[in-house]
């Protein structure tokens, strides 16, 4: 026989609100209870902290070819080498990794990372010129970078102030600065510019959006680095810390500035000067998932869309052809930008994630398709690391005991989670394993 | 009677507060005649944030600087003047909301104690840094 429940013991237990009626209350009371949306399972946990490494390796390249562009290349007009980073963008120091960082959190090394570096060298194929490697499609595909720099620069409006001040006379006069520097000694380019000085400043504010992508990938490198050797040592016991890790990496680099330098020889030109105060937080981050995690735009050459028949939202906010929404099967097509970070990751998945490919549907035969599930359920982990950064900032601990504040936090997982009651969300899939 | 930075320095409570003023060289602007209405957070509130927040922030003075001006109003107004709107705008340009008169509470940060007057303003002492959005 059990004994009654103590009246003081009865009163802890009784929630202070009452359950959510949300289709995904079960995901809220988790988020509530301080998880994720993503189940916290080990399989899960093995999956995201894998896919996060393969991930980080590319990324690495991303961010420094992405800075590359933006502060040398510029407004080239025809930029064939944009994709061959200079060395010394290669040994960029990571401004939040290595010995010189100020902010040493993340372990890892400040220079490209040697996984990277070697493939670079060798590639699928062997060993030959980067120009050979490049011409056979050998390389890091750097188009999804891009894809995702311009669903950023498309979408606009998502909050921050960026966009407002690429808009501004001060951004204005910075750009023409830049453009006449660049083109100096360049008749038929500065004639150009003044016969279509419009189409020239839409250059320079998409130069400007893939250097707030490069800042942004140089943070979650090193953080996606940390995590997997964090796990490798054991480190972590399932999905929350995982989760939690990624919270506590965006409060600490939340103040982080987010500019845009064009140089030009040995001058440089402050086209977004770090004195503006843009923030890596309001400015990169919050925008890039609201525009690369839930938006982005249909992928052409999957499908035709007919606009007229509503099958392209009327409303850029209801976009939701992001990965959080991705039926990854039909992406798996070739050209398509997801598709391009499957095959990056490929080529650096840890041993546990290949082994456990093997075991499961086409094995070798649909590995593309298993870790773009695989990246996506990882993606639903960030999210909620952004989802509870957020509630963090903006409403209450998750342990508050006023009922006010624990609604209010309700109110605000709800209103989250009202963005995946539409059909393509995957958020019901990922809560199998099954789902691979 | 004393400006809002003496004010703070006589607290003792404000430490992390004052050296983040500081840095962002917004010392001189808070002893001017403003006036200015401070929501100022205790130095647990500062201590609370992550590992690596404010060492970001102090590193980058221009950003630091947006987040304390999202603490700061132009104009001096009392705990009563505040509850009549539901918003006011920060110098830093984004809304502050108030969410609740009693306890009285200023976005997600209750106010330890309310309308400590200044020379060139008002302070009201708070128990969480705010953050825009």
């Amino acid at each position: 026989m059990t004994a009654p429940a103590s009246p003081a013991a009865s009163e802890t237990l009784t929630p202070l609100i009452p359950p959510s009626q949300h289709r995904w209350a079960e995901v809220i009371h988790r988020l509530e209870a301080g998880g994720s949306m993503l189940p916290d399972t080990p399989e899960n946990l093995m999956q995201i902290i894998g896919i996060y490494k393969a991930y980080a390796v590319p990324m690495d390249f991303y961010w420094r070819d992405l800075l590359y562009i933006a502060e040398r290349v510029f407004l080239n007009p025809l930029p064939a080498f944009k994709y061959f980073p200079s060395q010394e963008y290669l040994d960029l120091p990571n401004s939040y990794a290595g010995d010189q960082s100020r902010l040493r959190i993340w372990r890892g090394g400040e220079k490209a990372h040697p996984e990277l570096l070697e493939f670079m060298a060798k590639g699928e194929t062997g060993q030959m010129s980067k120009l050979l490697h490049h011409l056979w499609h050998d390389r890091i595909n750097m188009e999804f970078a891009e894809a995702c720099m311009q669903a950023m620069l498309w979408h606009q409006g998502m909050g921050g102030r960026f966009y407002d001040y690429l808009e501004s006379d001060t951004y204005r006069a910075n750009a023409d600065r830049a453009i006449k520097a660049y083109f100096k000694g360049n008749p038929a380019m500065l004639a150009l510019y003044k016969l279509f000085p419009e189409m020239f400043m839409e250059q320079v504010k998409q130069m400007s959006y893939y250097a707030n992508l490069g800042l942004f990938w140089e943070v979650m490198a090193p953080v996606f680095f940390e995590m997997s050797d964090i796990y490798d040592e054991g480190g972590f016991k399932g999905v929350p810390d995982a989760m939690n890790f990624l919270v506590n990496g965006i409060f600490a680099v939340a103040g982080r500035p987010i500019y845009h330098h064009v140089y030009v020889g040995d001058e440089c030109i402050e086209v977004i000067p770090k004195s503006e105060g843009f923030t890596w937080l309001y400015e990169a981050a919050l925008p890039y998932v609201e525009a690369v995690f839930y938006r982005t735009a249909p992928f052409r050459g999957t499908k035709s869309y007919n606009a007229q028949a509503y099958q392209v939202p009327n409303d850029q906010a209801d976009f939701h052809s992001g990965i959080l929404y991705a039926d990854v099967f039909p992406v798996g097509s070739a050209g398509i930008p997801p598709t391009l970070l499957m095959q990056d990751m490929l080529h650096f998945l840890p041993p546990y994630l290949v082994a456990l490919y093997k075991q499961h549907k086409r094995g070798d035969a649909d590995v593309l398709i298993q870790l773009g599930i695989t990246f996506q359920r990882s993606m639903y982990n960030v999210t909620s690391a952004v989802i509870q950064a957020l509630r963090c900032a903006l409403l209450y601990p998750l342990d508050d005991t006023d009922p006010e504040h624990l609604l209010a936090n309700r109110r605000f997982f709800e209103a989250q989670m009202d963005r995946f009651l539409r059909p393509e969300a995957r958020l019901g899939a990922i809560q199998s394993q099954a789902y691979r | 009677m004393a400006n809002i930075i003496e004010t703070a320095k006589g607290a003792g409570c404000f430490s992390t507060l004052l050296t983040a003023v500081e840095v962002a060289g917004l010392t001189a602007a808070l002893e001017s005649p403003g006036p200015f209405t401070v929501f100022a957070p205790v130095d647990e509130a500062f201590a609370a944030l992550p590992p690596g927040t404010v060492q970001t922030l102090v590193d980058n003075t221009p950003q630091l600087a947006r987040i304390l001006k999202y603490h700061v109003l132009a104009g001096a107004y009392s705990r009563a003047q505040l509850i009549d709107q539901p918003e006011w705008a920060s110098l830093e340009g984004a809304p502050v909301a108030i969410r609740r008169a009693e306890p009285f509470e200023v976005k997600n940060a209750t106010v330890l104690t309310a309308d400590i007057a200044c020379d060139n303003g008002i302070v009201h002492v708070i128990n969480r840094v705010i953050l825009p959005g």
